[in-house]
């Protein structure tokens, strides 16, 4: 059973925001909207001060919080492992919201556009796939995905930063990642199991020893 | 200081959850009031403290607090996506706020059934207070109550994502809230309706138990915030938040002072006897439980909005 993975080499990122574009790109995602986000660091002083780069985004957990929280069963995990919202079913409570660790989820409220109130031809195409005071978040580009090609983000990242594949599958791209560098998964003490992986440096296995 | 490249500060500020707003905090101070006025008042008319006309009107009083709060949890909900609110029950197995859902629905029709005996055109229905079909009504209704009080704290300190509220300790402060509260509202309810001669009949029973309540759930606060501030990282920044932040006028002037302290002096001076005659002790008797629903709205208010995120990684 495939159970797909991401990982994110925070050696490479130099924060280019080409995943961030690409999401927006290909998603039409409205301007409150974000289902990639990179945060900026400033670590240590001058003279040794540097900018530090960490891409955030759904991390598509094996025992998702946001789902255990929604009411509705809006949110469902598909055997794959890809954790997506049904826009059908949601009725917006935002207990999603409240109860990711990663604070992923928005909702949307139909607000304006990048533009204002009139929204251009693109956003008025775009934004009718969402579906006004639903729960929205990253889906993987499952669409993508199930046609055998990478999430937008993978694809446009310039440094290589970004990589996906599954995570049940020893020869994949991400268990070979895995296998070369170190790597922490966020907040993983939560015990959510996310299905992503932040490299941070050479030598393989987690971050403080363990497997 | 030193410096160099072993020295990491990370800048990321700590994010309070902002989704869950003033409209969730009445929902939970509304329907957990009404949950404990529900409570009490049954408990108080088994032990013949209050007639059944009071207890009625108790009832009648704790179904419109209930479906006013509820009318605020639907505002709440996504514009449009609202009008699908029956999915809210799809989900017990695992959300609490499915769980929530039902028990207050099913809170509120045990009201409105309990309740219809006495509604002009239905009085010949068999499930009067004598009956065994009443009590066991007002059991479930008990039942339920209690179910709901709990919830109230349930659905917040089951998410590990803030750990503000991830403590088995906020249901039992949220209970004790709820008792308060359902306890201060019985006066209103008997000024409300009957005036304030027969609240001073009630004021020998309603003030020790209200003092005790109100100090109970004093030292409750007073051990959450204490354990709070010596957790996790988020969870001091949320005392921070709290007491020195910027919800330190709803906390200090709201639920500390109006909330408990000011309460706890009216009703400790008229237990005394020092605020006059009977009828203006049973007015700052009222006055009391007005002050505690305040404080009762800017606790849950405060817990909410002082709700900080640990960091993502």
């Amino acid at each position: 059973m495939v159970r797909w993975g991401f990982t994110v080499d925070l050696e490479r990122c130099v924060g280019c925001m080409g995943c961030v574009i690409a999401c927006k790109a290909e998603n039409g995602t409205p301007p409150s909207i974000h289902w990639m986000k990179v945060v900026e660091q400033e670590e240590g002083e001058f003279p040794y001060a540097k900018r530090t780069f960490t891409p955030l985004r759904c991390n598509h957990c094996s025992d998702p919080a946001c789902a255990k929280a929604c009411p509705t069963g809006a949110i469902v995990k598909r055997p794959d492992g890809i954790v997506v919202i049904d826009q059908d079913v949601c009725i917006g409570t935002m207990a999603c919201m409240s109860a990711c660790p990663y604070y992923v989820p928005y909702r949307w409220d139909g607000e304006e556009g990048y533009y204002g109130d009139e929204k251009v031809p693109y956003e008025v195409e775009k934004y009718s796939q969402f579906k006004k005071g639903t729960a929205q978040k990253c889906h993987f580009c499952y669409h993508r995905i199930d046609e055998g090609r990478p999430p937008a983000c993978v694809e446009a990242c310039p440094a290589d930063a970004l990589n996906y594949g599954d995570l049940e599958d020893p020869e994949s791209r991400v268990n070979e990642l895995l296998r070369q560098k170190k790597h922490i998964r966020p907040r993983e003490e939560l015990g959510t199991n996310p299905g992503l992986f932040y490299l941070t440096g050479k030598g393989g296995g987690t971050v403080g020893g363990g497997k | 200081m030193s410096k160099g490249p072993t020295t990491n500060n990370f800048i990321l500020e700590l994010r309070s959850q902002r989704h869950w707003d003033w409209k969730v905090a009445f929902y939970l101070y509304g329907a957990g009031t009404s949950a404990g006025l529900v409570f009490l008042e049954l408990v108080l008319r088994r032990w013949a403290i209050i007639d059944e006309p009071t207890a009625l009107s108790g009832m009648a009083v704790g179904l419109v607090l209930a479906l006013v709060s509820l009318a605020f949890l639907f505002s709440h909900l996504g514009p449009s996506a609202r009008w699908r609110f029956p999915y809210v029950f799809r989900k017990p197995r695992t959300s609490w706020v499915a769980r929530g859902a039902i028990i207050v629905t099913v809170l509120v029709l045990l009201r409105i059934v309990i309740l219809l005996p006495s509604v002009p055109g239905f009085t010949g229905l068999p499930w009067g207070e004598e009956t065994n079909a009443g009590a066991l009504l007002r059991m479930a209704a008990m039942l339920f109550a209690a179910a709901f009080m709990a919830y109230s704290g349930l659905v917040l300190s089951s998410w590990n994502s803030i750990a503000f509220w991830n403590t088995p300790l906020l249901p039992i402060l949220y209970i004790a809230y709820s008792f308060l509260a359902g306890l201060a509202a019985l006066p209103l309810v008997v000024v409300a309706f009957y005036g304030g001669a027969k609240l001073v009949g009630l004021a020998s029973v309603l003030e020790p138990a209200l003092l005790v309540l109100l100090a109970a759930n004093g030292l409750l606060l007073l051990i959450y915030v204490w354990g709070m501030a010596t957790a996790t990282m988020a969870a001091r920044e949320s005392v921070r938040r709290l007491l020195r932040g910027q919800c330190r006028l709803s906390f200090w002037v709201g639920v500390v002072g109006v909330g408990l302290v000011l309460p706890f002096l009216a009703v400790a001076l008229a237990m005394r006897g020092d605020l006059g005659a009977e009828l203006t002790a049973a007015a700052w008797l009222a006055a009391a439980g007005g002050a505690i629903q305040v404080g009762g709205f800017l606790l849950r208010d405060s817990f909410l909005r002082v709700g900080v995120y640990g960091y993502p990684l």
